[in-house]
């Protein structure tokens, strides 16, 4: 996961041209996904759908692996799956983790200073740490990996929406709320949720990135999706020892990576800068 | 700067660097030898472990009473004599004079009983105890070791050759801590688990093994074992000079055979067979039907053409080639044919259809070659309607996990695969006599006949093992599938001369020399 | 500033004590009786082996009092013994410790000489080609996998061109991981290091010397940068932190042999005290790294020694 960087404040509120551009490709990216079904040449599962380890042709785009696969096809098909953990890693990362902050703003004192001082030791360790950890003890696996991905997350993800609830607990109208006698969950549900769900969402799209880098690592160790599945760290990690005679079983797959987490980088960098509380806390 | 240029120039900065850094090295003896290996050696005690790669590196640092030559006739060893009683139940061996140990201490005929005493003592808790044999009493008289049986068992002397049986000193297990003290062409100096092992040449050192030519004293002064897991990174030691001698990537060995920098050498002498086996306790597989139709679907060509990159054949019986009484067309008529229609036709009549698939798991370990074999394995299965999940384990680990898994008598129905290798069918006891090799005992019938084996010799064992052979395969309790299978290839540099690798691909360093 | 120390040492003790009981909980997380899932795994397995095991572990008490005994042994420096060779834990992970450091101090270092001077650059021409270009590289930096990187540096300076080796632990073979993990991070390192410059440069005092007309190399060196530079300690902390989680995977890529590759090996062989082990090392050194280094922030920083 990026840290945050300071900017001073945002020039124009215009959306930036690297937004438009990681949106673009990102739209991209999620499409050929979901529609890999029915562009992919060849079952991506398919042994001898051509030659062995043929090097990229018009018949074969990407060119084939070891087993004679199509590897265009594995490289769309594992983007579902790729994507697929992403989303379900920060979908429930983010609920679980946006939870905790609300907690952690609105339930009073105690469960502030507890809650803030556990999210904070977890939020110093790289997240990819705490993924390991967890799947060396969940056992590897796709529905593991996708879990304990999106734990790795709930320490950022409480940070973030702590920070962004107490910035708003701090509002006038807030007070005013309270002191009218709503009660702390009526006033989050209403009031706080609206306000800040829009920056939750660009903060989700920044822990996507680290997802996605998660899960091919997870699984280039072997610990995360298992072959013949094509997820994309997963396809490396089959393919790695053919690096000399058939480069192309390295090159598509981690160029996937790379456009995909580039993709929601541009975008949450650009936005990030717009909503992070630590840097709208800052005197 | 034209690009030619701009490496030359690259090329002369960073030489400078080496020659400014690298002033503290000392410049590589030539008799010093580096080895990289994918896997680790589990236990330097081969009492504890029956891995090949461990017993690789016991082979080295400990002897065997016999040894046996290319064409599988026996030899001396630590024994420079042996006889067998006239009923076969009684083996003698004469221990030689003056044989030490790496410590100093000597190895006689009292250190020769101690060693045996402990392989077949039940504390040990030896993997490979069956493979001693029934043996009942150990006793000295003089210079020679007797070793009492309770019944013939006729492969002992050949299975005294093999690196299972590597005579380890006394003084190796006087104490609670094994330490690693033999009377082999290595001395044990220092190992670093999953890292590096370390051993130095036996000065002292006689040697008897007929398949190695030098004498006395290896010709290389230390021998050191990295363990390198990523074939790339194994493949860049090679070649950047950093390994003298790798276990090479299956992927990159056709490249290297023809590149004159390095030499590939496969084993002759493996005595390796790969096999897929059953829980044919657990429902539907207990059906020998059912079993025969997974068998039937394997297309075992493309493991060895594809998966291993046709550097292995594939094997017919459940014992390797070239061991005795192994006959590749006798088992090729007992055993299933690769047919994936009739097999489909078998678990269609059985209920399994497309949508309503029998699921297993596959139970496999980590290895160059398998792992690409069980993805053909799966998709094979999946043709069939059995849906398979693959779950790999490292080596060691996944035959610990099968002692318990081949116990379960319910629960999820599994295919497994496995590598044995020996220098006699003999194995044929040591892994289908209940209890057996992690439990994968059959039945009493089995027990019976793999008993009866060993108390012949001759063609009448050779009907027995042929008879076993013909039990196990139309019965479908096993699918053999390639041979070899497992580092059974290395790959040096040019400069490397006289490496060798024995019987169950143990490595000979003895003539090793390494040119400037 | 005493104070501040004895306050991060005992806060970084606290986070240590809250890791090993966390590491000890894990096992718990395991589906099934972990000692069965440990000796599973163990050719040595025998009843006796068990019954000790569990005993060791207080398997009859109820799992806080388990957890307790476990972060009692682990405070004594006793991480219990490795299930594969039955060796101690404690004694494989220190034995590879200086490998992991030496390698992370490398790829901090070339993250720092790559990642500072084009933080410096992107500030200073904020807003320009040179800024733009540098956040460019910055974003691709971060999207790169490590892992996909150390491979092509292994196929182009290894295999291709024969210049540098893998998988030892000489000073030859760590300059390609070293690279690799520098690359990775020094986006990261520019980064934060143009925020921070930018940050100081708006300050008044900047703003101040600028107006009295000095010269703008003079500003930059004297005026801006000690400042900057004492911000950037604090991200060195964080980066390092990153990179040693990063490390995991390119010490396994090159076959390095530091804890990350005991660690993914003991993953693979399932051997649950070795990964305890690692869990509760690897997380105090980061705790450690950012103790020193918020210690040497205190250190430097006027506003924060007068606390």
């Amino acid at each position: 996961m990026t840290v945050a960087t300071a900017t001073i404040k945002p020039r124009r509120r215009r959306m930036p041209v690297t937004v438009i551009l990681g949106l673009g490709l990102a739209v991209v990216i999620a499409a050929a996904s979901l529609l890999a079904p029915y562009l992919t040449p060849f079952d991506p599962m398919r042994m001898a759908a051509g030659p062995r380890l043929a090097a990229p042709s018009i018949a074969h785009p990407f060119g084939t692996d070891e087993f004679g696969r199509d590897l265009l096809s594995r490289v769309l098909t594992g983007g579902r799956l790729s994507l697929g953990i992403g989303i379900a890693a920060v979908v429930s990362g983010l609920v679980v983790g946006g939870l905790l902050g609300l907690l952690a703003a609105f339930a009073g004192r105690a469960v502030e200073a507890v809650l803030l001082r556990v999210v904070d030791v977890l939020y110093s360790f790289p997240d990819t740490l705490i993924a390991l950890a967890l799947v060396a003890f969940l056992g590897p696996g796709i529905e593991n990996a996708t879990l304990a991905i999106a734990i790795s997350l709930v320490p950022f993800y409480a940070r973030v929406t702590y920070g962004l609830a107490a910035a708003e607990r701090a509002k006038p109208y807030i007070e005013a709320a309270r002191l009218a006698g709503i009660n702390s969950g009526r006033l989050v549900r209403v009031h706080v949720m609206p306000n800040i769900g829009q920056s939750l969402i660009v903060m989700g799209t920044l822990g996507f990135s680290s997802a996605i880098l998660s899960a091919a690592g997870l699984s280039f160790l072997g610990l995360g999706v298992q072959p013949p599945s094509p997820e994309w760290g997963a396809i490396l990690a089959s393919g790695r020892n053919y690096i000399t005679k058939a480069p192309w079983i390295l090159i598509f797959p981690g160029l996937a990576i790379c456009l995909t987490v580039l993709s929601f980088n541009l975008i949450g960098d650009s936005l990030r800068d717009l909503v992070d509380p630590r840097r709208k806390g800052r005197p | 700067m034209s690009q030619n240029h701009r490496r030359r120039h690259t090329q002369r900065l960073l030489a400078a660097v080496a020659f400014t850094t690298g002033l503290g090295l000392s410049i590589a003896a030539a008799a010093d030898l580096t080895v990289a290996r994918a896997v680790d050696a589990d236990s330097l005690d081969p009492d504890k472990t029956s891995t090949t790669q461990s017993l690789q590196m016991t082979n080295l640092i400990f002897d065997t009473l016999l040894t046996m030559s290319k064409d599988g006739s026996l030899h001396p060893g630590l024994a420079s004599e042996w006889s067998v009683s006239d009923d076969g139940k009684a083996y003698s061996f004469t221990i030689r004079d003056g044989v030490k140990c790496h410590d100093g201490s000597t190895f006689d005929a009292a250190a020769a009983k101690a060693r045996v005493d402990r392989a077949i003592d039940p504390a040990t808790v030896n993997p490979d105890r069956s493979l001693w044999g029934p043996i009942t009493g150990t006793s000295v008289d003089g210079k020679v070791l007797t070793v009492s049986m309770s019944e013939p068992y006729s492969p002992f002397p050949s299975f005294l050759t093999g690196i299972q049986a590597g005579f380890v000193c006394p003084s190796s297990f006087a104490t609670a801590d094994f330490k690693p003290i033999g009377t082999g062409p290595f001395k044990f100096v220092s190992w670093t688990r999953n890292d590096s092992l370390q051993l130095e040449a036996n000065a002292d050192y006689k040697n008897f093994n007929p398949l190695i030519e030098n004498p006395g004293k290896p010709h290389v002064d230390t021998l050191t074992f990295k363990v390198i897991p990523e074939a790339v990174a194994r493949m860049a030691a090679l070649r950047s000079g950093e390994a003298d001698l790798v276990e090479p990537s299956l992927e990159e060995t056709a490249d290297l055979k023809s590149n004159s920098d390095f030499k590939v050498y496969a084993a002759e002498l493996s005595g390796q067979q790969v096999l897929a086996a059953f829980s044919w306790k657990i429902k539907p597989l207990d059906n020998p039907e059912i079993r025969k139709a997974i068998g039937m679907a394997m297309n075992r060509d493309a493991y060895a053409s594809i998966a291993f990159e046709g550097l292995v054949n594939t094997a017919n019986c459940p014992v390797a080639p070239n061991l005795f009484a192994t006959d590749q067309e006798l088992c090729a008529g007992w055993g299933v044919k690769y047919d994936p229609d009739g097999a489909k036709a078998i678990m269609e009549a059985a209920g399994y259809t497309a949508d309503k698939p029998l699921k297993i798991k596959l139970l496999a370990h980590k290895l160059a070659g398998w792992d690409q074999m069980h993805q053909i394995m799966q998709q094979d299965l999946a043709a069939i309607n059995v849906q398979t999940e693959i779950e790999t384990r490292e080596v060691a680990a996944h035959f610990d996990h099968m002692s318990g898994e081949n116990g379960r008598t319910d629960g999820e129905p599994f295919v497994w695969t496995m590598g044995m290798s020996g220098v006699d069918p003999d194995y044929l006891n040591f892994l289908w006599k209940r209890p057996g090799f992690v439990n994968m005992g059959l039945n009493e019938q089995v027990d019976a006949m793999v008993d009866e084996q060993r108390r012949l010799s001759g063609e009448a064992r050779a009907a027995k093992i042929h008879e076993i052979e013909k039990y196990l395969l139309e019965n479908a309790y096993t699918v053999p599938l390639v041979s070899p299978g497992w580092g059974w290839l290395m790959a040096s540099t040019a400069k490397v001369d006289g490496f060798k690798l024995g019987f169950m691909v143990s490595l000979l360093f003895n003539d090793v020399t390494v040119a400037e | 500033m005493l104070f501040l120390i004895s306050k991060r040492v005992l806060a970084a003790f606290a986070t240590v004590i809250a890791v090993i009981i966390l590491s000890g909980i894990l096992i718990h997380v395991v589906p099934g009786d972990p000692v069965t899932a440990m000796m599973a795994q163990s050719v040595s397995a025998t009843p006796e082996a068990m019954a000790d095991m569990r005993a060791r572990l207080g398997l009859d008490l109820p799992v806080w009092q388990q957890v307790g005994l476990y972060a009692w042994h682990v405070l004594q420096g006793d991480f219990g013994r490795s299930i594969r060779g039955n060796e101690s834990v404690a004694w494989l992970l220190l034995q590879r410790l200086p490998n992991t450091f030496s390698l992370a101090v490398c790829g901090l270092t070339v993250a720092l000489a790559i990642g500072i001077p084009l933080g410096f650059l992107a500030a200073i021409k904020r807003g320009r080609l040179a800024d733009t270009a540098v956040m460019v590289i910055a974003v691709l930096g971060v999207s790169i996998p490590a892992f996909w990187l150390g491979l092509i540096m292994i196929q182009v300076f290894s295999l291709k061109l024969g210049w540098l080796p893998v998988a030892g632990s000489s000073w030859r073979n760590i300059i390609l991981p070293a690279l690799t993990l520098g690359l990775t991070y020094c986006a990261l390192v520019a980064r934060m290091t143009r925020s921070a410059l930018i940050e100081v440069l708006a300050e008044d005092y900047i703003r101040t010397a600028r107006a009295r007309g000095l010269r703008e190399r003079q500003v930059l060196l004297v005026h801006a940068l000690r400042p900057a530079l004492i911000s950037i300690v604090t991200v060195v902390g964080l980066v390092f932190a990153y990179l040693l989680g990063g490390q995991v995977i390119i010490e396994n890529v090159f076959s390095w042999n530091g804890i990350g590759r005991l660690a993914v090996q003991a993953m693979l062989e399932r051997d649950y005290p070795m990964i305890q082990g690692f869990i509760v090392v690897f997380a105090t050194s980061v705790v450690i790294v950012s103790m020193l280094i918020d210690i040497l922030y205190g250190f430097l920083d006027p506003r924060m020694r007068q606390r």
